[in-house]
């Protein structure tokens, strides 16, 4: 029999239930019409560039953009939610972790594996929207860059649902997800709309701290730049994948250790 | 001789109702399985049996004790790639067949993809999948699901095979080919330790048993040992002739027409019934001997444990 040296089975294991993971995305229904649903919005812009005639590109780019990046949320929060708890539920984590393979590899492959689930749902979504744009005024390379940034933003939220999932019954996490959500992309108004009302160096430090401690998904998003054709920054995009890296790596290590001591009942 | 397994004091508890206190479970268990046998872990409903087996592979954690699987110590990955289990009832994904199951899990042990088909085909026919590998596991029925279950417990060729309940919920024929299975593996040399409530199984297969009752074992060693050879009575079946009377040592048990149950606890008795039976005119139907079976021990122990 072959077999490879423990150290050396880390990638294939966290793989192998990557690859698992994702054949359960794919093999489930409700993925599929998740994504019929998308790309039916998509086509949708498309008329609705129409009606807002002399901008249609900007429409469509607006709309388009808007809908794969809540679709891809919607995505991740619906699958990342049950991503450990139900195989703790469903018992099939028995499986698995009664062979040599560690709960941070398990948690790991999960994560990885609806990350590839997404990114092919980001993809089928962005070769749609491209097709609708080929047919009002040409394709743009930047839809690319946007979709780029969603996925950003996907690899953080999905990291979030496995932290709940870990920790957390489906109803639970849906609802921590779902806020991490909508604080993420509703932080960055709380500098904006507080620090010209308030006078106290204590109080706008204060804001300040908070708005830090807070996630601001807004970083990771040029949607709005590409719709509005404006450049993007120089130096965005190093700053948020390292964002991204260093959300990702605290929310991982957080559900590698809530779950590394847990009995599985 | 090696041990497979060695548990020593260990102690589990679970939280209680809206987690409030502890509730033990585990209260002490002790145990020793030499290696390359076949050792039943027994007990009823509740005992603890599923949460022992559970900390054996990892999937709770002792709240105090010691633990060593093939010499090494609890939780290292040297002794779980040596270790196959079937849980309880065990639950797969039912979206995979029963070969893509097999890939799956056979590739958590670093198998590369030949050895993977080679052994998964010759797992499939040797516990009876076999034509079945290309069918979803929604579409199993739980005899196939207990079936494909060992067979992915048998992926890596472990030295030690750790089985709950592995004859649940299986019809006889199913029973008799997982006995036969398990009867294999020790003849290959692998050490089998299994839970079970079913008490002919395990007698009829095991060289050794604990058994444990409300968290703690009450008897442990070998079937020999614990059930002696000895025979304990003889229970006879006369047709007899009306107006037969038996001599005083022999209990009539039951009378149906003619034919009557006896039984006699002594030798010496068996000859005197059988000369009386044959002097009056009865026919002797069946003389069976009766040596004290694991199912005696077992309920011998349960009123010790439910007493205060």
């Amino acid at each position: 029999m072959s077999r490879r040296s423990l150290p050396g089975l880390f990638s294939n294991q966290v793989w192998a239930i990557a690859k698992n993971t994702f054949r359960e995305s794919v093999r489930s229904r409700v993925f599929y019409i998740l994504l019929a649903f998308a790309v039916s919005l998509l086509v949708f812009s498309y008329v609705l560039g129409f009606l807002a005639a002399g901008v249609i590109r900007k429409m469509v780019l607006d709309v388009g953009l808007s809908t794969i990046a809540y679709f891809s949320a919607l995505t991740a929060i619906f699958v990342g939610i049950g991503l450990v708890y139900q195989e703790v539920e469903k018992k099939t984590i028995y499986n698995i972790l009664s062979k040599p393979v560690s709960r941070t590899r398990f948690i790991l492959g999960r994560y990885l594996g609806l990350l590839l689930v997404l990114l092919v749902n980001l993809a089928a979504m962005v070769a749609v929207l491209s097709a609708v744009l080929f047919f009002v005024e040409g394709f743009t390379s930047r839809i690319l860059a946007a979709a780029s940034c969603i996925f950003l933003e996907l690899m953080v939220l999905t990291a979030v649902a496995v932290f709940f999932s870990s920790v957390a019954s489906p109803v639970v996490s849906a609802l921590c997800t779902a806020a991490f959500y909508v604080i993420g992309h509703t932080s960055s108004a709380l500098p904006e709309l507080l620090l010209p009302a308030v006078e106290s160096p204590l109080a706008r430090k204060v804001i300040l701290a908070l708005y830090h401690l807070l996630p601001d998904l807004n970083l990771l998003s040029i949607n709005n730049l590409v719709a509005h054709d404006i450049p993007v920054a120089p130096g965005f995009y190093p700053k948020a994948v390292a964002y991204t890296l260093l959300l990702v790596g605290l929310l991982l290590v957080a559900s590698a250790l809530s779950f590394e001591r847990r009995d599985l009942v | 001789m090696e041990t497979a397994i060695a548990v020593r004091d260990l102690r589990k508890s679970f939280k209680g109702h809206l987690s409030i206190g502890r509730h033990p479970v585990l209260r002490g268990v002790d145990l020793t399985v030499p290696r390359g046998v076949i050792y039943g872990f027994l007990g009823p409903n509740g005992a603890g049996k599923t949460t022992t087996l559970k900390i054996l592979t990892g999937l709770l954690f002792p709240d105090g004790g010691t633990v060593s699987l093939l010499g090494r110590p609890l939780g290292d990955p040297q002794a779980r790639a040596r270790l196959g289990f079937l849980p309880e009832a065990p639950y797969f994904y039912d979206y995979l067949t029963g070969q893509e199951l097999l890939s799956f899990l056979g590739s958590l042990f670093g198998l590369d993809r030949r050895t993977l088909e080679e052994r998964s085909g010759a797992l499939l026919s040797a516990v009876g999948l076999e034509g079945k590998g290309g069918l979803q596991l929604r579409k199993y029925s739980k005899g196939m699901l207990q079936r494909i279950g060992l067979a992915q417990a048998l992926l890596n060729d472990p030295d030690l095979v750790v089985l709950d309940e592995p004859m649940s919920g299986l019809d006889p024929v199913g029973r008799r080919e997982i006995r036969d299975l398990i009867l294999d593996l020790k003849a290959q040399g692998k050490t089998v330790f299994f839970s079970s409530h079913i008490l002919a199984d395990a007698e009829a297969i095991c060289d050794a048993v604990a058994i444990l009752m409300a968290g703690k074992v009450v008897r442990e060693g070998p079937l020999d040992a614990l059930l002696g050879s000895e025979v304990r009575f003889w229970d006879v079946t006369l047709r007899a002739p009306e107006g037969f009377s038996p001599p005083p040592e022999a209990a009539v048990l039951a009378r149906q027409g003619s034919q009557v149950l006896l039984r006699v606890e002594r030798e010496e008795a068996l000859q005197v019934l059988l000369d009386r039976a044959r002097a009056q005119g009865a026919s002797i139907r069946a003389v069976a001997p009766q040596k004290f079976s694991l199912e005696d021990l077992f309920l011998a122990e349960i009123p010790k444990e439910e007493a205060p």
